[in-house]
């Protein structure tokens, strides 16, 4: 290997998540239906990934999978160099506590928590013990979401878009090298959509995170360094609007 | 399953709305059936149980006995309904309350109040109907199959006429209704609530009022932490735990209430029949005494016999000379005989019932109670050895004519009160002062000054000496040698007592199963209502299951809010239990230390492993959930 490829291994992003051939069958009334049909993706560290597509068209699933939350049913998963088809439930929960940020459409707060006790508390499951350090971040992650006079707050006490700055603040509390968003400003009006959109490209460029985002959100989508077209359990198109506009 | 998903009406939507909850339905569903099955079946075995042992015991024990233990069952199986028909309605309430946000989601979706009333009642309705009929036949099948004639007590007594039938079919009728109206009472609420309320039922049923500074407890970790605040914010907690502490108070005081009434019993006895007591008497009135004795435990007939036979007779001289023996502390010399008595009741004036005054105008005339054979035992009262458990106190040596009588008279030849109770005995009328549980001839004695008895039957002498002697051999030898040289023979108290304690332990080992199944029965209850409850916090525990909480948090989780819930109650509901117990089911209560802890720690470790198991059950089941069953 001469000097000139080694700088350029050096530069190359490496893949922050790396599917190969995958897919993913469900077995709904005893008949298998496919969800997934021999997928390949590559995200790399850094690069907003939006997947886009129908309803049912397999988004979920593939957050899912990146997640450990299922296993594959055929094909090779790699997140952040750990091969989840292999992983137990333990490594994979403790994988997810210490690496990955969620951003659910539906918020998905725990009710009986305030918002500071939402972030704190995915402090706590990543294993960061030290409360005093994890209330200062508390603070500034709030801060950033413009929620600090909210923190005391029930999520039931909050609005929607408010829901889901704690969710961002939450997603960014265990500062993860990967944060799975799906479909983020689905449940929002378009001016809170845009807040949220706007914390996002934050976390893009401010912190440099990975972002996989399923969405039907065209800001979203227009932010993307990547975007994967799902059709009906296939890949329809890989797009790299960068390169486009580069 | 298509055509019941084309079903419309209220069937079509209890019957899909049931199918898409799965798992909670099932839950429901169980704990109800499980409750009304283990309360129907206790109820069944604890009215076989009196019956038996109410023939059982009629043709032995005493009357004292035998209603302290039929009281006890009365009490115990009054308990367990109690404890049954509570929790079913605490399912029920339960059960609603998870279904609050749907409900205001329908309705506010534009469904009619009145249509909506009627299909969730009529859901309700299916859960609650089928957990009933399946918990009947349930406990029908296990009833049945309870395989009664290896079981002493039963080969003994043999078939007896029972009610099973009423309470197979009262018991889940009665839990039926219960729960419908409980149901109905929810939903109609719910119903009439504003609809913001019942959706947004997260805030609904939160107590803010607890918000404050975040807990922050190192110590126990983060799954503590969350467990508290979940547990302290919970609008519901006050009630959940009154829930449970009354279902873990009336079923502590089952089991306490079993312990007291049996160590209680046994103390009766022992008290009437000390251990290392030496009897010294003629041989024949030593086997009459003996056979006397054990009456309480055998049905064998006392054979009739010449009580005051003067050659039966132990001069007084003879009796101070087992008292001269260096080691024997007491000499109780009796006098006993059978004979015929009558009772009355004195003629008194009439008395106001409620106020116990006297309305001096209505005199009411004495009244003959009846005529029976009974032993009458001539007692010195300043030597007795027996400490009787007694209502008034025992003999005064200074009332000649007052006699005690057996608990087995009383209420028959012996009318309450005992005030105005006199006893006709060899031409004599005497008083009843007092009444005592005895076993000796089953209860049917009556104990009188022994100077009296030989002043009635014209004899000097005893004819049975019971002795306290110390521990030394040489001291039952001296008296074995003095009442040899008498012509009477020695022997001592304790097989009659082991013989009476043995019957007595052979009832409470029966008796024993209704504790024990109510406290599984409670078990049980608990562990479908802390399921249940969990089920209100299922979208929170997948949430957590996402965002990485491993199975052990998940676990830790579920076990400090279950655990936490039964130890608070716990700690109040099992002082108080046995507290009720000890001083306010029976007179003179006895209890062991040693039972009092082991009953507790017994408790304890049930309704533990029930938070565990309720844990580890729900545990697992969100090991099987994805983020797929977040609800939107």
């Amino acid at each position: 290997m001469d000097s000139q490829d080694e700088e350029t291994e050096v530069r190359a992003p490496t893949p922050a998540v790396d599917f190969v051939g995958v897919s993913k069958e469900y077995l709904v009334n005893g008949k298998p239906i496919k969800a997934l049909a021999s997928i390949t993706l590559n995200v790399k560290e850094g690069e907003v990934a939006a997947i886009v597509g129908q309803s049912g068209a397999g988004k979920t699933t593939v957050l899912n999978l990146i997640a450990g939350l299922e296993k594959p049913s055929e094909g090779d998963v790699r997140v952040l160099g750990l091969d989840l088809a292999t992983s137990n439930e333990h490594s994979l929960s403790t994988f997810r506590s210490a690496n990955i940020g969620f951003i659910f459409q539906s918020y998905n707060l725990v009710s009986t928590l305030t918002a500071e006790e939402n972030v704190e508390l995915m402090m706590e499951l990543a294993g960061w013990s030290d409360s005093g350090r994890n209330e200062n971040l508390t603070a500034e992650l709030l801060s950033m979401v413009g929620l600090t006079d909210r923190a005391k707050h029930l999520p039931a006490q909050l609005s929607g878009g408010e829901q889901q700055r704690v969710a961002i603040a939450r997603a960014m509390a265990n500062d993860p090298a990967l944060i799975l968003a799906d479909e983020p400003t689905g449940n929002l009006d378009q001016k809170t959509g845009l807040e949220i959109v706007k914390l996002l490209l934050r976390l893009k460029g401010e912190k440099g995170k990975t972002l996989v985002v399923t969405t039907h959100d065209d800001r979203i989508v227009e932010m993307a360094d990547v975007i994967y077209r799902l059709e009906n359990g296939s890949l329809g198109s890989v797009d790299r609007p960068t390169r486009v506009r580069s | 399953m298509e055509v019941w998903g084309a079903l419309i009406g209220p069937l079509g939507f209890a019957v899909n709305s049931l199918r898409r909850r799965g798992f909670h339905s099932y839950l429901a569903f169980l704990g109800l059936a499980l409750t009304v099955a283990t309360t129907t079946f206790l109820l069944l075995l604890g009215q076989d149980l009196a019956t038996r042992l109410g023939i059982d015991s009629s043709m032995r024990s005493t009357f004292g006995i035998s209603w302290l233990i039929l009281a006890y069952l009365v009490l115990a199986l009054a308990l367990v309904s109690i404890v049954g028909l509570l929790s079913s309605s605490y399912l029920v309430s339960s059960m609603i309350n998870q279904r609050m946000r749907d409900i205001g989601v329908i309705k506010a979706a534009g469904a009619l109040p009145r249509r909506l009333l009627s299909y969730v009642t009529f859901e309700a309705f299916v859960v609650i109907f089928s957990s009933c009929l399946v918990g009947a036949l349930s406990a029908l099948l296990i009833y049945a199959s309870w395989s009664w004639p290896s079981v002493s007590l039963f080969k003994q007594v043999g078939p007896v006429p029972n009610a099973g039938a009423s309470v197979l079919i009262v018991v889940p009728l009665i839990s039926f209704l219960l729960c419908y109206v409980v149901a109905s009472v929810r939903v109609r609420r719910i119903v009439g609530s504003s609809s913001v309320n019942a959706i947004s039922k997260q805030l609904y049923n939160l107590d803010l009022k607890s918000l404050g500074n975040p807990l922050r407890t190192k110590r126990f970790g983060s799954a503590f932490n969350l467990a508290t605040r979940n547990v302290s914010r919970d609008r519901g907690f006050n009630r959940t735990l009154l829930s449970v502490g009354i279902c873990i108070f009336l079923s502590t005081v089952v089991l306490s209430g079993a312990l007291v009434s049996a160590d209680t019993s046994t103390s009766y006895v022992v008290r009437a029949m000390p251990p290392h007591i030496i009897i010294v008497a003629n041989i024949n009135i030593y086997n009459q005494y003996v056979t006397l004795g054990t009456s309480f435990s055998r049905t064998a007939p006392i054979p009739s016999l010449d009580y005051v036979n003067e050659s039966y007779m132990i001069s007084r001289q003879n009796a101070s000379a087992f008292r001269a023996i260096p080691g024997v502390e007491t000499v109780d010399t009796r006098l006993m005989t059978m004979s015929s008595i009558t009772g009355f009741v004195k003629a008194h004036f009439a008395s106001n019932q409620d106020t116990g005054e006297n309305i001096n105008t209505q005199i009411i005339p004495e009244v003959d109670t009846g005529s029976a054979q009974a032993l009458i035992v001539g007692i010195d009262p300043s030597n007795a050895i027996g400490d009787w458990y007694t209502s008034d106190g025992f003999l005064h040596s200074d009332a000649r004519y007052t006699m005690i009588a057996g608990d087995s008279l009383v209420g028959n030849i012996v009318q309450m009160p005992l005030n105005l109770s006199q006893v006709s005995a060899f031409g004599f009328r005497y008083d009843v002062k007092s009444a005592l549980v005895d076993p000796l001839n089953a209860g049917r004695v009556l104990y009188a000054p022994v100077q009296t008895v030989q002043q009635n039957l014209a004899v000097n002498g005893y004819n049975v000496l019971l002795l306290k002697v110390n521990s030394d051999p040489a001291v039952l030898s001296a008296v074995t040698r003095l009442a040899s040289s008498f012509g009477l023979v020695v022997g001592s108290q304790d097989p009659i007592l082991n013989s009476n304690l043995a019957f007595l332990n052979s009832t409470w080992s029966h008796i024993f199963l209704i504790p024990i199944l109510a406290l599984a029965l409670t078990c049980g209850i608990l562990l479908s209502y802390l399921a249940t409850n969990f089920s209100r916090r299922f979208n929170d525990y997948v949430v957590l299951k996402v965002l990485g909480a491993d199975v052990w948090y998940r676990l830790k989780l579920l076990l400090w809010e279950s655990w936490g819930v039964l130890a608070i109650s716990m700690l109040i509901a099992i002082p108080v239990a046995w507290a009720v117990s000890i001083f306010f089911l029976l007179p003179d209560p006895s209890v062991s230390v040693a039972d009092l802890e082991l009953s507790t720690l017994v408790s304890a470790l049930a309704l533990s492993s029930v938070s565990v198991a309720s844990a580890t059950i729900y545990s697992r089941r969100l090991g099987l959930t994805t983020v797929k069953d977040l609800k939107p």
